[in-house]
């Protein structure tokens, strides 16, 4: 850190310039922590495509890119609930809800995409409220709220099923994951165009601003004339709605959706956001974190197959990965902060 | 008061060239501090002077570079509070060491209680010598079963001391102890330590309140800069000498000059708040360019008072700005209406600031959408306001982007005005600003004020400290039960006219 | 020289006045009304809640099922609800704690699934692994408690991490259902004395440690990390031991949980972890725990736990359409939480006027 010969003594002195040092380390302590995250991502998939032929080729970068868009999106949820101090545990099944709902609704056709889509994407908000309302105003954890929720959206799914049969994803929905426009999947240019918009009203608008404020305190906040209750549900409808878009798309990946194909997106959301550097009490991260983040899951989900191991020593793997980076991130982060 | 040194003639407490720096600020540079049994013993210094960094690692909670600590003679290491606690140091610290969700007999014995064969401890107890502690302390009977979380601060305070005397020190470290009391209260604790200190205890009193200092202390020692500056008997010191000592150079005067600015504008005017069981009713106005005093013992509503100008709390009553009437139900509504709050909390934990979050941030919250587009924020604009108040407040830092934490006490006092004027409010709402702040920073906040009230703000100040309202307020008014039971103006603004009506009940109330 | 003594002569009252001049609730006389009031303020009728829920949950049973109220029913319900309960214990205390385990599940699958396949036909083999077993758990949860406690890290974080790892070793350990257990062990967890099974035994046992826990100086140490680590810490309370002893028990408790289970299902179950946590999650907080810690207890718990098991049964027995359990389930759960804030709510208002 400081190589200066001598400390300068006392508060007076701290403005005679010790402090960018720590100015520095602090605002980028958070820096840090993403770049770490991206170092990993790239490290990891240069020494697996060193061992492994065809892994670096267009092809399955495309396929991992795809793969990754579907953490990427419901961490972009989460990213914003986080930051605002919350959790969202009912991501998977609105995703799961939202592409059952989408076969069933266009019974497998592209016509009715027109009004099912905004259809699913109202249910999100719908289930975004009610986690907001009763989390916000209601004062209601937010482990509990949103797991309750979970469970409602299962069993009213469940309720809607009924006898009815999920069906086909829509021809369109399948080439919107699977096609691409020049280089790049369609699926890919949608997360990217979800992630720019993400980014800037984090970095750049007022909204933003205000997440951070009520993440940090909320009183603060409050007393401070931010009208801490709406922002609070905006971050769970955007994490509904963010889940909603994921099913949409998951749906085209696996053709045919089915019940508890949402399971596997809670852990890796949470796990998304805080190998990106987000601290989970919030105040303070950012969704281009999370993107490492989703890409560091999605090439060690993928290279672990290659290693030969039954699927139970690959979660393992998978735990400690997890545990490790957001090990280094909080160390740093602590550095940084002091 | 003789101090009495220990066996072998050897202090109760030595320190030798004790250093401790953070990051890269040296806190303590090789500071020598020496303190006898029977002694009550005086640490006074600004903020930021190395004060609660010695406390600290004499109570454990932080560890010294290097330097050493001796207890008569004997040489100790203190790696945590524990230790501390083993070797006879007791301190009753600002942050409050009371777990909030235990009642106050488990908080003031559960660590030592005796076990029984079963490591229990038994309730009724607790209850017992809880009952016999504060006899014997002599406060009033508490309710041993009460949970912590639901008090006030300063019952909070009486229990942390009680607390840290049932321990028996050898050496007591108060530290700040009085800045939630009253003045009763603060008496009975001076009695408290003198008769400690009579009994051989030990006794370091800190405290930025130099009329206590003076009645209490028989040596008094000054910090500056993290360095020792003198240790004198207390009755070979007068204030001047020892506000010298603290700030390095002569003192200026701590009070500015008193210039009259009000006019007769009325800028807010209040009439029948009321709100609970705290704001009973109250009316009065304010005008531009006055500075109204707000005094009386805390907890009878001024809280409530303000934090009902400010949209927290929902009263019932009327506020009129300017003339028109408000309804105020948020603190947008209040800045909106032009009403603008400034307020130290109770357990002064954030000061009302973002702590971990640039300074440029902090300033420009209120005001986002004033430097914003359609939604998105101008960073210029924000950089060029955020610059301009901390020239205009002379915040002293770096540059804007360092997070405020690492900022001392005082600025971050200034940080707070200075995000407070950032919005269009005229009408300042001041909280209990200098609760905790060193002389050089309340001189600055002083004259802000009056300067403020020249350029036609009007100003409400709630403060403990009835010199600062006599010195500083244009009129003052007192609230005691919920209403005002006196409004003092010119030669009427005495300590004692604001003590009386502070202790008066509703319905006797005496105007001056 | 200035002057120097403070004005105690001006603050000087007649006796009998107290110096603090509030009417505050605590310096002043402790009648019976009081202590009744004091009581209600304290919010430990909180505690009260759930059992309320769990008797109307009952009575709504009794009404379309007849013998609800006999020790054979209650012999049946606790034999299904014993292993909720008993992860339940330690999760309640890494709640109160402030924190929260979402790794107990794991290591319930990864126990069992190391049980079928170890016990073998029982006898000394079986009590090797048995005490092996209930000293690798706690030490897992010790690995929790100590990550947690030193580097710092979020409870949640931590737990999600250490789950997959305790849920992947299970199934690495255990691909699929299988194993045996020992009828000695099994028998044990099905058996009867006295006409009360097992089960209610192990229960009462369990109410009888806690009642003893409660007042112990580790309870008053996990509730004050919980309510305040801060303030522990300057009141001498050895923070980080006490969280590396919290996920510690927490993990024991979770290898119990697992021992019970398998004489129910006799076989080991790699997968049966994730619902567990989130219904001991749900069982603490119905109980009246909440999640910001230092406050509840596991007397609430045991109603929690016991709650969604007769929530199934109710909805079963009224013949509701299956499809709709779940949902009911989850509304009805939501309803229980609000039930809690509302109580807490108005106990705060009544102690604030």
């Amino acid at each position: 850190m400081s190589t200066m010969p001598n400390p300068p003594i006392g508060p007076a002195a701290s403005a005679a310039g010790n402090l960018p040092q720590r100015a520095w380390a602090t605002a980028n302590g958070r820096h840090r922590s993403i770049v770490l995250a991206y170092f990993i991502a790239i490290a990891m998939f240069v020494i697996t495509s060193a061992f492994t032929p065809g892994f670096a080729s267009p092809t399955h970068i495309k396929e991992l890119l795809i793969e990754a868009s579907f953490i990427g999106i419901v961490g972009l949820g989460q990213t914003f609930v986080i930051i605002g101090g919350g959790v969202d545990l009912s991501i998977p099944y609105v995703l799961c809800a939202s592409g059952i709902v989408l076969t069933i609704l266009s019974g497998g056709q592209n016509g009715p995409l027109i009004w099912v889509i905004p259809v699913l994407i109202l249910l999100g908000v719908l289930v975004g409220l009610v986690n907001g309302i009763g989390i916000a105003v209601l004062g209601i954890s937010p482990i509990i709220m949103t797991l309750g929720m979970n469970v409602v959206v299962q069993g009213a799914l469940l309720v809607y099923l009924g006898s009815r049969q999920a069906s086909r994803a829509p021809p369109l929905v399948v080439d919107w994951t699977f096609s691409s426009v020049g280089p790049l999947p369609i699926n890919t240019l949608i997360w990217l165009g979800l992630a720019v918009i993400a980014t800037v009203a984090l970095s750049w608008t007022t909204f933003g601003r205000r997440l951070y404020a009520v993440g940090t305190s909320r009183i603060v906040a409050r007393f401070s004339g931010v009208n801490v209750v709406p922002i609070m549900i905006a971050t769970y409808v955007i994490c509904a709605v963010a889940a909603a878009i994921a099913g949409i798309l998951y749906t085209g990946f696996v053709a045919q959706p089915y019940l508890g194909m949402g399971d596997p997106y809670l852990f890796a959301s949470v796990a998304a956001v805080a190998v990106g550097g987000a601290p989970l009490i919030g105040g303070s991260g950012h969704y281009i974190g999370t993107i490492a983040g989703a890409l560091v899951l999605t090439v060690l989900a993928d290279l672990l197959p290659i290693l030969n191991l039954d699927p139970g020593a690959l979660q393992i793997v998978y735990g400690l990965t997890i545990l490790v980076t957001v090990a280094a991130a909080t160390v740093r982060v602590r550095e940084g902060r002091q | 008061m003789q101090s009495m040194p220990g066996r072998d003639g050897a202090p109760a407490l030595q320190v030798v060239g004790l250093t401790k720096t953070f990051g890269g600020i040296v806190a303590l540079d090789k500071v020598d501090f020496t303190a006898h049994s029977g002694e009550v013993h005086a640490l006074l210094g600004e903020n930021g002077a190395g004060k609660s960094t010695l406390i600290k690692v004499l109570t454990g909670a932080v560890r010294g570079d290097s330097g050493e600590i001796s207890l008569l003679g004997k040489r100790v290491a203190i790696h945590n509070p524990r230790a501390a606690w083993a070797a006879g140091i007791g301190a009753v610290f600002q942050e409050l060491s009371l777990i909030p969700d235990l009642t106050v007999a488990q908080n003031i014995w559960f660590r030592r209680e005796n076990r029984t064969v079963l490591h229990t401890i038994s309730a009724a107890a607790l209850r017992r010598r809880t009952r016999e502690l504060f006899e014997e302390l002599e406060l009033p009977a508490v309710d041993p079963n009460r949970v912590v979380r639901g008090l006030p601060v300063a019952e909070r305070q009486l229990i942390e001391i009680a607390k840290t005397i049932s321990q028996r020190p050898r050496i007591l470290i108060l530290d700040e102890a009085t800045s939630a009391l009253s003045p009763p209260e603060v008496a009975w604790l001076l009695r408290l330590c003198k008769r400690l200190a009579g009994a051989g205890t030990t006794v370091i009193y800190i405290s930025h309140r130099l009329a206590e200092v003076r009645a209490v202390a028989d040596t008094c020692t000054v910090f500056r800069n993290g360095r020792h500056v003198g240790t004198k008997p207390m009755h070979e010191l007068d204030d001047d000498q020892i506000v010298g000592m603290m700030l390095g150079r002569a003192r200026d005067r701590l009070y500015p000059e008193r210039t009259p600015t009000v006019t007769d504008r009325v800028f807010l005017s209040v009439r029948n708040l009321r709100h609970g069981a705290r704001l009973r009713d109250v009316s009065f106005d304010l005008r531009e360019g006055e500075i109204l005093g707000m005094g009386g013992l805390q907890g009878q509503g001024q809280s409530e008072l303000v934090l009902a100008l400010y949209g927290i709390h929902h009263a019932q009553g009327t506020i009129e700005v300017n003339g028109r009437r408000v309804r105020i139900a948020n603190p947008r509504d209040a800045l909106t209406a032009g009403i603008g709050l400034a307020l130290v909390p109770e357990d002064r934990k954030n000061q009302g600031l973002l702590l971990p979050k640039p300074i440029r941030e902090n300033v420009v919250l209120p005001i986002l959408s004033q430097i914003s587009h359609l939604g998105v924020l101008d960073k210029s604009a924000e950089r060029r306001l955020a610059r301009g108040a901390m020239t205009q407040l002379n915040v002293v830092a770096r540059n804007m982007d360092q997070p405020v934490s690492t900022l001392s006490g005082g600025n971050q006092q200034k940080v707070v005005i200075a995000k407070l004027l950032q919005t269009k409010a005229h009408i300042l709402l001041l909280y209990d600003l200098t609760r905790g702040v060193d002389v050089g920073t309340k001189a600055d906040i002083f004259q802000l004020m009056r300067d403020l009230a020249a350029r036609g703000y009007a100003i409400l100040f709630y403060s403990t400290d009835m010199q600062e309202l006599i010195h500083v307020a244009d009129r003052i008014i007192v609230v005691s039960d919920g209403t005002i039971t006196a409004t003092l103006e010119g030669e009427a603004m005495t300590e004692e006219h604001i003590l009386r009506a502070s202790i008066v009940s509703i319905g006797t109330g005496v105007a001056i | 020289m200035n002057s120097a003594e403070p004005r105690t002569d001006a603050l000087a009252r007649p006796p009998g006045e107290r110096p603090s001049a509030r009417g505050s609730h605590t310096f002043g006389p402790t009648g019976m009304s009081n202590t009744l009031a004091q009581w209600l303020r304290s919010g430990a009728a909180l505690a009260l809640t759930p059992w309320i829920i769990l008797a109307i949950l009952v009575v709504l049973y009794g009404a379309r099922q007849a013998g609800v109220y006999t020790i054979n029913e209650l012999n049946i319900f606790t034999g299904e609800t014993l292993t909720l309960i008993l992860i339940s214990f330690g999760q309640t205390l890494v709640i109160v704690s402030g924190g929260i385990d979402l790794s107990s599940g794991g290591l319930l699958s990864l126990v069992t699934a190391i049980a079928a396949l170890h016990f073998g036909d029982g006898g000394a083999q079986m009590w090797w692994v048995m005490a092996a077993l209930i000293i690798g758990s706690t030490a897992a949860g010790a690995v929790n408690g100590f990550l947690i406690g030193v580097t710092g890290m979020q409870p949640f974080i931590v737990t999600l991490a250490t789950s997959s790892v305790f849920g992947g070793a299970a199934l690495w350990v255990l691909p699929t259902n299988g194993g045996t257990v020992p009828a000695d062990w099994s028998n044990f967890g099905n058996g009867a004395w006295l006409g009360i099974g097992t089960p209610v035994w192990l229960l009462l046992l369990l109410a009888l440690f806690w009642l003893i826990f409660k007042r112990t100086r580790l309870w008053f140490e996990i509730r004050s990390v919980g309510s305040s680590q801060e303030a522990a810490f300057l009141s001498g309370v050895p923070v980080t031991r006490t969280i590396v002893t919290t996920y510690a028990l927490a993990g024991l408790f979770a290898c119990l949980a697992a021992l019970y289970y398998i004489t129910q299902s006799e076989s080991g179950n790699p997968t049966v972890g994730p619902e567990y946590i989130l219904t001991s999650i749900i069982a603490v907080v119905l109980g009246g725990t909440a999640l910001i810690g230092g406050r509840g207890g596991f007397g609430g718990t045991i109603a929690g736990a016991y709650i969604p098991t007769l929530i199934g049964s109710v909805i079963f027995i009224y013949g509701i359409d299956s499809n709709w359990q779940a949902l009911l389930e989850g509304v009805l759960l939501i309803f229980a939480v609000l039930l809690n804030v509302l109580a807490a709510f108005l106990v705060r208002r009544r102690s604030a006027a």
